[in-house]
């Protein structure tokens, strides 16, 4: 699995595109900001598949970020990780980099950051390839 | 040629971008600089004198110019090198110039003028601020003003022939090369 991440507006999308070569490669893209991220169903017509708002989907699902949730996500980035090793698959996850800021006032917020931070560890353990776009220029971290 | 530097608040981008186009210039070529603030209030007034201040002692000549950046392009030709500081202000000036915050007309018009003018002299050196790392806001002004200054910046960059990420005083050179503050590339 690949891990993307970097500010707002940096270009992710477009650089992941353009490093699958996506316009010529079958593939399934699933925004979490447009609807929620499905689990891994039998998309075998795909070799690619993008998941891409992490923190929203974070934020939907699982927030307040207690223990069950982190069970919850992990079992969820799992099925994904399960899924990529049965066949000849790549999962990449897409997620905005939002924890340079002020510390929020709300906790509700604070505790989305934190959810976010954690998950984004999670995911740059897991995936075997990590990077990190800043003006549309990646650089491989892991 | 173009020199995209980037950075957080007090990363010292602007004076590694002052040396950055002594050091381009050498003896050849005239140092200017684009001035982008507008004079709002006296904490940007004192901003400006600040600014002006450390550069009294050099030969930089001063462009007061908040937006229309096409405006300066007859005045220069490759015996300029050109330092705008900041893109972030030009941004906000042009974008917030009527009530429209039309983020997809005015980024391509004023990506179009700094690569103009980058073509046209010696070297423009673009200074911007990091802002992009502590969530997007929902309010529509910030977050058309953040969505525009990103999709200016990965214009630059693809530009530019040398993008560097300022960090505490130090640059981190994403695209090209930088040898040891003197020669450039």
């Amino acid at each position: 699995m690949h891990f993307v991440s970097g500010g707002a507006f940096q270009g992710k999308r477009k650089w992941v595109n353009a490093y699958y070569s996506l316009t010529h490669t079958p593939h399934i893209w699933h925004c979490a900001y447009e609807r929620p991220l499905p689990p891994p169903h039998d998309e075998k017509t795909a070799s690619v598949v993008v998941l891409e708002g992490i923190e929203q989907w974070i934020r939907e699902r699982f927030l307040p970020y207690t223990d069950e949730q982190k069970k919850a996500m992990m079992s969820y980035v799992h099925a994904w990780e399960q899924w990529e090793k049965e066949g000849e698959r790549t999962v990449v996850w897409i997620g905005c980099d939002i924890g340079q800021g002020i510390v929020p006032i709300e906790a509700h917020e604070r505790a989305w950051r934190d959810a976010v931070g954690w998950s984004y560890q999670q995911l740059a353990r897991i995936c075997s390839r990590v990077d990190y776009v800043w003006c549309g220029i990646n650089e491989q971290i892991k | 040629m173009i020199v995209f530097i980037s950075g957080g608040v007090r990363s010292g981008k602007s004076s590694f971008a002052e040396q950055c186009a002594k050091t381009i210039a050498q003896e050849t070529c005239s140092l200017h600089y684009i001035a982008t603030a507008m004079r709002t209030d006296k904490e940007m007034e004192a901003r400006i004198a600040h600014h002006q201040h450390e550069r009294q002692y050099d030969r930089w000549q001063t462009w007061e110019q908040p937006y229309d950046l096409d405006v300066l392009l007859p005045i220069f030709s490759e015996r300029h090198v050109v330092l705008l500081d900041c893109l972030t202000n030009l941004w906000a000036n042009e974008l917030f110039r009527d009530d429209e915050w039309n983020v997809h007309v005015k980024v391509p018009r004023i990506a179009q003028q700094i690569k103009q003018l980058g073509e046209k002299v010696q070297a423009l050196i673009v200074v911007s601020n990091e802002l992009f790392c502590g969530g997007v806001p929902c309010e529509r002004g910030t977050y058309a003003y953040m969505h525009g200054l990103g999709l200016l910046h990965q214009h630059i960059a693809a530009w530019s022939d040398v993008a560097i990420l300022m960090k505490y005083g130090l640059p981190i050179v994403k695209k090209g090369r930088w040898l040891c503050g003197v020669e450039l590339y």
